[in-house]
């Protein structure tokens, strides 16, 4: 049934390609084909196809072999390859197949033009495989009975072609099953394999190319055993502090291998490991007994195992477990230093004994207590103090002395040996010398020069910092080193200060100390400048060091930057130990930026700017500009005034023409020239001569009830005295002035009418009607408030009339008539009588000293001011103060007669003649 | 003979013996832990007392001591090429009674199998150095087993491994005789040494 149906097929099949002749008009299939079909090539080989035509298709098509084109890929094979072998077959050759594509297609030209695929093979090109190389095997230990092994190699170059690698072992009489790899081509395992029989071993690699094989490895696979480490391993402590005993099993049997072991162990807090020497351990065993161990002390162990012989491979590690030796007393005593603080009292000493806490290897248990005995050595004599503590510092008051303090920790097994200081009551032995640090490794260290019979070192050190306080850290070391390194936490960019002392065995040394770095930085910071000082050409600069926290390292310099807006920055190297500096030879009135840097050996930092400006001005230049100009001033004024003095007749004599002396005149030659006309009735009769235009009329308001008398009269004196070089302003000198009214009015008013005051006014008027010393005379009004010897003649003429009249009177003095001109005068009159207001309130410090002499109770500025305010009114020319009055000589009808007015006073020169002309 | 006179065949003989020495210790090691995981797969007591097995060679002799070296040799290469098939046998029914689930015993008889076949090939070695050569296996094929019950099959079974039990400890014994005389020493091989 299944054969008929096969036979049906197959003869369908050779139908439809007899059919496909008829279809294709008989040129498309199976007109010819190639050989090799399909091949597998070597690369780089040479390669030739043959392409074998059909004798069916040379009678249908005319085709032969002449027309046939070999194309690689969809490209055609160049002629030159072709070879024609006959009419049926043609060849293509190749001389190197890594030029191949595929598919190799053989085609034609059907009626010259179409191309027709006649057949087509794929051609595969690699390499054959290389003898696989270094293939070692090895045994690993699954468990106890279950020994696989692997074996590896070397494959070789790549073949681009499926190869397959077969792991062959055999004995000399037995082959075995291949092993063939899985997913890899360079490894395979053998389940299980069997001890000490020799096995044969080798690889076979194998592709359409050819075959290759390794070399032959011939072993007996017990001598590539790697065997399972030991486990169960258990620790047991010893009787003695130093002993573990470690005890494990083995999971090869002894039958099968005999081993050897390397057993290793740690402290737990170490990651060093340890190891026993392996001589002791090289034969079968299953616990070992390790030595030599620190005690109290907690271990970690772990074991190996491998053919005692050495032929194999060691085992992987064992499990880690962990083991702890039992206590023993303390192996030496706690190192133990002081501090004294002598500050309170310098016969008692604050002592406080420190020491270090014993390391885990020499306390060799847990310290329970430690026990402090302090011994008073002579002169001074007391028993031993003891003490018994816990922590590790105890501080005592002492007398100052020298004492020995023994220091013993004690575990539960026993006590340590005794530690002993002495502190003796001061440091006179001699110190080390040349100490200094170095940082080396990570670390601080410091070295020193030795003084001789040093029993031990203690150094000190702290961490120098601003914000802390520096905490003492110390250790000791033996009096046989010259350094040593810092056993601390010593951090990087920190100042520490280190301290060594030497201990003898009868005294100690005093410290020496020395700053250090471990590693230094750039400071965090640049010093902040300021400017104490700017000049003109210079600026002093101040600063403040770093602090310590901020320096890093040693400050070694600084450098003190500057520039202008515009120029370029000036560099200044400063001593590191200054705070000030002077920068010079700045421009003037120029804006300048400075900053600061500060280096360590690692590198600087800069500080904020500051800006400054240079002044425009150097120091003393304005006073050397002020200074000789006001003294050539004043030179100048000087010089013009000694030049005046000098020439002070000259000038006199230009003017201020001598006035003569009316009192040293002769009445007698003279009063024939009184001139006549005079409104003073009295006076016409005495100076009929019309020498004068006019006379003024001084009114002087005497007070009755004082007499004139000698001491009233002398401040009196004063204050003419004062005017008559106070009044500068006034008419002055020979000055003319119309309508010159009394510029002293001085009034003293009581509360009471009867309450008279002095009032003196002394005023000189000369109305020179003719021409001066034969000038041409001018109707000019001159008045004279000098002290002329005149005013002094009428004052004595006055005392006399104060000394003969005691009622108070009106006391009239010259006065100017203006009358000329009345309208003319008013305006002249109200200015000058506003100088003399002014004059009048100047004067106040005249009045103030007149009224020194007590006369009078009233306050006179405020009499006078009033009294100037109402002079000061252009209309009212009429002043009226109490007790005293002045009148213009305008309303010369109200004038009084000289008989009308026997009281008023007039001076005596002028009753008998006035002035006269000159 | 003369090649049993060369010092690399001496050599040769040493290290054979050597190692099957060793062989045979592991043999014994294995087939003792195996007789302990058989006992207990088969549901069997390890006090249970086997008869004789029918195949089984005996590893008891009767004058061991007055064996030459090959007769110990030869011996021992008949008890081990039966073993052999016992324990291929064994091996197979095992395979039939508990398939592939039982990941112990299986593989632990197809090691004792192999160390088996091992400590074969070193006798066969051994021979050889004799000059005598191996005597061809298939003239001393047993016939084939007869069809076994279970139970039957079991306890074959355990015989079997005590029996190769006993015949590794003697094979050890026979060894370290030939190794202390050396390649060709056909004659006997005197008293037995103390264990």
């Amino acid at each position: 049934m299944f054969s008929g149906w096969s036979w049906t097929v197959y003869c369908l099949y050779l139908f439809l390609n007899i059919c496909s002749f008829e279809v294709s008009g008989g040129l498309v299939q199976s007109c010819g084909h190639i050989i090799p079909e399909s091949p597998v090539l070597a690369l780089g080989s040479n390669f030739t196809a043959l392409c074998i035509l059909n004798e069916s298709c040379l009678d249908f098509g005319n085709i032969y072999a002449s027309q046939i084109i070999w194309k690689m890929k969809n490209k055609v094979v160049p002629k030159e390859q072709y070879r024609e072998i006959n009419i049926t077959v043609s060849s293509v050759t190749f001389n190197d197949t890594s030029s191949l594509a595929s598919p190799l297609t053989c085609n034609v030209l059907a009626d010259g033009q179409i191309e027709q695929n006649i057949y087509g093979i794929s051609v595969t090109v690699g390499l054959p495989p290389e003898k696989p190389e270094n293939l070692s095997c090895i045994v690993y230990q699954l468990s106890n009975l279950r020994y696989p092994m692997n074996c590896t190699w070397n494959p070789g170059r790549h073949t681009f072609l499926d190869t397959h690698f077969r792991l062959k072992y055999r004995w000399s009489r037995e082959s075995f099953p291949d092993c063939i790899p899985k997913s890899v081509n360079n490894s395979c395992t053998i389940s299980d394999v069997q001890f000490f029989v020799n096995l044969e071993v080798w690889v076979e690699a194998a592709n359409a190319l050819g075959k290759a094989e390794s070399d032959r490895l011939v072993f007996d696979p017990i001598e590539i055993v790697k065997p399972l480490p030991p486990h169960n391993l258990s620790v047991n402590s010893g009787i003695l502090p130093t002993v573990l005993k470690l005890s494990w099993e083995n999971r090869i049997s002894a039958a099968v291998m005999k081993l050897k072991f390397n057993i290793r162990y740690r402290i737990s807090s170490d990651t060093n490991w340890m190891q026993v020497p392996p001589e002791d351990t090289a034969s079968p065993r299953t616990s070992f007994s390790i030595q030599g161990l620190r005690p109290y002390t907690e271990y970690v162990f772990s074991i190996r195992c491998m053919k005692e012989d050495g032929i194999g491979f060691w085992s992987d590690w064992s499990e880690e477990k962990v083991g702890v030796t039992t206590e023993d007393k303390p192996s030496k005593g706690p190192t133990v230093w002081r501090t004294i603080d002598a500050s309170p009292s310098p016969a008692f000493w604050t002592v406080r004994l420190m020491w270090k806490a014993l390391e885990p290897f020499e306390a060799n248990g847990v310290i329970l207590q430690y026990e402090v005995t302090v011994r008073a050595k002579p002169p001074l004599s007391h028993p031993p103090w003891k003490y018994n503590v816990t922590t590790t510092s105890l501080t005592l008051k002492l007398p100052n002395g020298t004492y020995e303090v023994t220091l013993i920790a004690h575990n539960r097994v026993g006590a340590s040996p005794p530690s002993v200081l002495l502190i003796p009551s001061s440091n006179s032995k001699a110190p080390v010398k040349n100490i200094r640090t170095l940082p080396k490794d990570g670390k601080l260290w410091v070295g020193w020069t030795a003084p001789n019979n040093v029993l031990k070192y203690v150094i000190e050190w702290c961490l120098m910092s601003n914000s802390s306080d520096c905490i003492t850290e110390w250790q000791i070391e033996p009096g046989n080193i010259q350094g040593t390194y810092l056993k601390g936490d010593i951090k990087p960019f920190k100042c520490y200060l280190i301290t060594v002392y030497p201990l003898y065995a009868d005294g100690q040394g005093s410290g020496q100390s020395v700053k250090a770095y471990l590693q230094q930085d750039r400071p965090s910071k640049g010093p902040t400048v300021q400017t104490k000082k700017v000049g003109k050409a210079e600026a002093v600069l101040t600063w403040n060091h770093l602090t310590v926290d901020e320096q890093n390292g040693f400050i070694r310099s600084y450098t003190i930057l500057y520039k202008t807006v515009d120029g370029n920055e000036t560099a200044v190297s400063v001593d590191p130990s200054k705070t000030e500096y002077t920068l010079s030879s700045l421009t003037s009135d120029t804006l300048y930026t400075v900053r600061m840097m500060a280096y360590t050996d690692e590198g600087g930092r800069s500080g904020p700017d500051f800006t400054f400006t240079t002044q425009k001005f150097g120091r003393g230049e304005i006073e050397a500009i002020v200074v000789p100009v006001c003294l050539a001033f004043l030179l100048i004024v000087l010089l013009g005034v000694l030049f005046c003095f000098n020439k002070r007749d000259l000038i006199k004599k230009h003017i201020w023409p001598n006035v003569p002396d009316p009192s040293k005149s002769n009445i007698a030659q003279w009063s024939p020239q009184v001139p006549a006309k005079h409104n003073f009735s009295s006076k016409d009769q005495m100076y009929p001569e019309g020498s004068f235009t006019d006379v003024s009329v001084v009114e002087i308001e005497a007070d009755d009830k004082k007499s004139f008398s000698e001491q009233d009269l002398k401040p009196f004196d004063l204050l003419k005295k004062e005017k008559s070089t106070s009044e500068g302003h006034s008419s002055g000198i020979g000055g003319s002035s119309c309508m010159s009214s009394p510029r002293q009015s001085v009034s003293d008013s009581d509360e009471g009418e009867t309450t008279q005051n002095t009032s003196s006014t002394v005023q000189y008027s000369t109305v020179v009607l003719n021409g001066y010393r034969d000038q041409t005379p001018v109707q000019v009004f001159s008045r004279s408030e000098s002290t002329q010897p005149l005013l002094d003649s009428e004052e004595r003429l006055e005392d006399h009339a104060g000394g003969s009249d005691g009622t108070t009177q009106r006391q009239h003095y010259f006065k100017q008539n203006c009358g000329q001109d009345e309208t003319k005068i008013d305006r002249p009159f109200f200015e000058r009588a506003k100088q003399i207001i002014s004059a009048n309130e100047e004067d106040l410090a005249g009045f103030a000293q007149l009224q020194i002499s007590g006369q009078s109770s009233q306050p006179l500025g405020f009499e006078l001011e009033e009294n100037t305010q109402e002079a000061a009114l252009p209309d009212v020319l009429q002043t009226s103060i109490e007790g005293q009055t002045v009148r213009s000589e305008t309303m010369e009808g109200n004038v009084p007669s000289v008989d009308e007015m026997p009281k008023s006073y007039l001076p005596q020169t002028v009753r008998q003649g006035g002035y006269m002309p000159q | 003979m003369a090649a049993a006179d060369t010092p690399s065949a001496t050599l040769r003989h040493h290290d054979l013996c050597s190692r099957g020495i060793r062989l045979a210790r592991k043999m014994r090691s294995d087939v003792t832990d195996l007789l302990d995981i058989y006992v207990e797969r088969q549901g069997l007591d390890a006090s249970i007392s086997v008869a004789a097995v029918d195949g089984v060679p005996a590893a008891a002799a009767e004058r061991w001591a007055e064996q030459t070296g090959t007769q110990r040799l030869l011996d021992n290469l008949a008890a081990y090429r039966a073993f052999r098939t016992l324990l291929a046998q064994m091996l197979e029914e095992q395979r039939e009674q508990l398939g592939d689930a039982d990941a112990e015993l299986g593989p632990a008889l197809a090691a004792v199998l192999l160390q088996v076949s091992a400590f074969a090939y070193h006798l066969e070695e051994l021979l050889e150095l004799e000059s005598r050569g191996a005597p061809a296996e298939e003239g001393s094929e047993p016939p084939a087993l007869p069809r076994l019950s279970l139970f039957e099959q079991k306890l074959r079974g355990l015989g079997v491994l005590r029996e190769l039990a006993q015949w590794a400890v003697r094979s050890v014994r026979d060894l370290r005789q030939l190794a202390k005389h050396g390649p060709g020493s056909g004659m006997a091989l005197g008293l037995p040494e103390s264990q």
